[in-house]
């Protein structure tokens, strides 16, 4: 029997954005979610502020999630997860599992908001010592201090006063097998060194990078500011070594612009770690039966390749970080675009 | 007993002769390179926190402006080095680099961040001169001369209309005219003194009196403008000499000011303004190219000559004027007018800028050439006779470097010069 609910698996930023645009073109979504509330990872994760116009995380994804809480064509799940899967374009059968429930529900179109998951430092080639080392943390980790606006070193619970970023940690890497540029980190550590230095104000940031991506606006909205104004140092020449040295961490790697090899003490040393596909993606992607790339990314963009959220199955959609690296840009752009062609999906088939 | 053994110290020579013996290339790798131990923001606040040098801060590495740095090309310098260095250890204010930024703009030119080194140079110079820093004693001297005489070059204020004894027109002090005057003409202090330049100011009276202009200069009361100065840190030397000549040119009336060098051009026109200023003042080759129909008939003479024409920093890139001085050039009868290579927005500095005209010992200890050397090479490439010029300070740096490179075979000439040339057919 076809329907013209739209399935939308995921309640993060793509989810919730697709879910919200469905609700408005006049649609009926039903958005399962693993966790027992939306907001997806910039929630989990604890986000402090957004890249664009500095919003507080937390705040911005509240107000996606109480409109599609509040909206009377979306219904949410919780708890849930996908079981079971069949059917074709315009005549879906899932199974899920809601809360400890069991639910069948026939849909018409299917939107994938999986997301991604943050690389595991200890899979670097590099020493960087991610779990040998306290005062070697991630990007994610220092997010959550600096919403807390308690920034310390792990170890001691000192303020750290000297606090390096390594950009590309498990990006753009044939032997780690991720040979994609996570598109986001250069945006997020110059974003996590303004705070840092607005947090600390006696501190000294630098990032060492291989060289700095800061495309679109992120350029004069965040690199710039943080050398000019928040005089972050950028170095080019990445870090490929991080040692012991007293109670403190011993970076090494060569300064290509000036071809000497370097060797600095730092209180801190922040791993830029990149996307890759989350467990969630992985799973749903084999449930779903559609094609995902080499890295584990579902497959987007068809045989066109010029429609960015189609897949490989008819009636299926992805949007957001499960077809690779995406800022939230890029996942609200792809939500509302998937929410547009599964909505005219259904449309087909039902008329 | 144990061997004495003294280690090597770290060198980091690209080419290395010792006793005759060449130790380039994979010898010199025995060598360690250098590890940066630290970085030093502090270096690089230092600056940016200095007024009017905050743009220090936006390099971001992209290094235009060491392709187009004409010091670079005859040395190792850049801003983008000077950022760098600053990041990794070298105090600008106390390093050789702080002296040799000629201010000539190329690099500001094609800088994405807008670093402002016109700006930056000034002011850490300033600092430095203030912090008792080193100063090239050169540039020591011109300041003194200047304070004292009111001139770079020490010569006596009361012999500075000297030269109108020998320009074989009369040319009109405006004290004792004691009447408004169309013209204004600030002669400068090198066409005012040096022997060799003294040729300009002749010719330009000489064109001046056979157009009809009303002019009169300031004689024995005219002083030096000193931005030149200010560029190179003496901001209180400058202050001192623009306050009093403002209030020299506001005793007079006077509708337009006409300026023999750049350097001036840029003072009155886009400096003193911030000092109260007011006034329209033009280079000569801009208030002659207005002449230039009355000026043609008058230029009777052919002067068969191949002449390249060096833009100055200071009239091109700094008031962008390109096209006057070539117009005049080519209403010349028998003159060839040849481009060289670097040209108008790009051309390439003679190193007199920014106080560079009085630091030729020092800044030859931190280059490979001088950088009127290299455009004097230039010019002879282009296969000129003539390189023409039209600042005070080109000819004799250009005269010099002709010689220096083995090219005698051309000739240095003020456009003044050969305008004058041809009306009189010498």
């Amino acid at each position: 029997m076809t329907s013209g609910k739209i399935l939308i698996i995921g309640g993060g930023p793509a989810g919730m954005e697709a879910a919200r645009c469905v609700a408005e073109l006049g649609g009926e979504a039903i958005v399962i979610e693993k966790r027992g509330r939306l907001g997806g990872t910039p929630d989990s994760e604890r986000y402090a502020k957004l890249t664009h116009h500095w919003r507080d995380a937390s705040e911005a994804m509240e107000e996606l999630a109480s409109a599609v809480r509040n909206s009377a064509n979306v219904e949410v799940k919780y708890l849930a997860e996908v079981k079971g899967f069949s059917g074709s374009d315009g005549d879906f059968t899932v199974e899920i599992e809601a809360d400890g429930k069991a639910e069948t529900h026939n849909v018409g179109a299917v939107i994938v908001a999986t997301g991604f998951q943050h690389f595991d430092p200890g899979r670097a080639t590099q020493y960087y010592n991610y779990y040998s080392f306290a005062d070697v943390i991630t990007i994610s980790d220092l997010e959550k201090m600096l919403k807390e606006n308690k920034v310390v070193r792990p170890s001691n619970g000192e303020t750290p006063k000297r606090i390096a970023f390594i950009q590309c940690v498990g990006s753009r890497d044939r032997q780690i097998g991720n040979e994609y540029c996570s598109k986001v980190c250069c945006g997020v550590a110059s974003k996590q060194a303004i705070e840092l230095r607005e947090q600390i104000s006696d501190s000294k940031v630098f990032i060492f990078y291989i060289d700095m991506r800061m495309y679109g606006y992120w350029e004069p909205e965040i690199y710039w500011p943080a050398q000019e104004k928040y005089k972050v140092n950028f170095v080019k020449g990445v870090i490929s070594e991080v040692l012991p040295k007293g109670n403190q961490l011993l970076i090494r790697g060569e300064d290509t612009t000036m071809s000497r090899p370097m060797e600095v003490v730092m209180d801190l040393v922040v791993l830029s770690v990149g996307m890759e596909p989350s467990a969630g993606t992985r799973a749903v992607a084999q449930q779903l039966g559609i094609k995902q790339n080499k890295y584990g990314f579902v497959e987007a963009g068809g045989t066109s390749g010029i429609d960015p959220v189609s897949t490989s199955r008819p009636g299926i959609f992805v949007a957001g970080a499960a077809s690779g690296p995406s800022d939230l840009d890029d996942s609200f752009a792809q939500a509302g675009l998937a929410a547009a062609r599964a909505v005219a999906s259904v449309r087909r088939v039902m008329a | 007993m144990a061997v004495k053994f003294k280690k090597t110290t770290a060198i980091e020579l690209e080419h290395a002769v010792i006793d005759g013996v060449d130790i380039s290339g994979h010898w010199s790798r025995m060598f360690e390179q250098r590890v940066i131990f630290e970085y030093t923001p502090e270096l690089i606040e230092k600056i940016t926190g200095l007024p009017d040098a905050e743009s220090f801060a936006n390099c971001y590495q992209c290094a235009k402006c060491v392709a187009v740095c004409p010091v670079d090309i005859v040395g190792d310098y850049g801003p983008r080095k000077l950022y760098k260095h600053a990041q990794t250890g070298t105090d600008l204010m106390k390093s050789p680099d702080l002296w040799l930024c000629t201010t000539c703009s190329n690099c500001l030119r094609v800088c994405p961040k807008e670093v402002n080194m016109i700006k930056i140079m000034p002011a850490a110079r300033e600092q430095a001169i203030l912090d008792g820093n080193f100063v090239p004693q050169e540039l020591q001297d011109a300041f003194e001369n200047t304070a004292k005489s009111g001139n770079p070059l020490g010569q006596p204020q009361r012999k500075r209309d000297a030269w109108i004894q020998s320009a074989g027109v009369p040319v009109p002090i405006i004290k004792d005219l004691a009447r408004p005057v169309d013209v204004l003409w600030y002669v400068g202090s090198y066409p005012s003194y040096h022997p060799r330049n003294i040729a300009a100011a002749v010719a330009a009276a000489r064109i001046f009196s056979v157009l009809g202009i009303d002019f009169a200069i300031l004689g024995k009361e005219e002083k030096d403008d000193a931005d030149t100065q200010r560029l190179a840190g003496e901001k209180g030397l400058f202050e001192m000499m623009s306050e009093y000549n403002i209030q020299t040119f506001n005793k007079y009336e006077w509708k337009e000011m006409v300026v023999t060098g750049p350097h001036e051009l840029n003072a009155f026109k886009n400096i003193y303004p911030k000092f109260g200023f007011e006034g329209s003042v033009l280079h000569y080759t801009t208030f002659l190219a207005r002449y230039l129909e009355q000026l043609k008939p008058l230029l009777k003479h052919e002067v068969k000559l191949k002449v390249t024409y060096h833009d100055p920093c200071y009239l091109g890139r700094h008031n962008e004027e390109y096209e006057a001085p070539r117009k005049l050039l080519e209403a010349i009868p028998g003159v060839e007018l040849v481009e060289m290579p670097r040209n108008r927005e790009n051309g390439y500095c003679c190193g007199g800028g920014g106080g560079g005209m009085w630091m030729d010992s020092f800044s030859g200890q931190h280059i490979k050439m001088r950088l009127s050397d290299k455009r004097a090479m230039e010019a002879a490439s282009t296969g000129a006779n003539i390189l023409a010029v039209a600042c005070p300070f080109e000819v004799t740096r250009f005269e010099d470097a002709v010689k220096s490179t083995g090219n005698e075979h051309v000739g240095v000439l003020d456009i003044l010069e050969l305008l004058d040339r041809s009306m009189r057919g010498e």
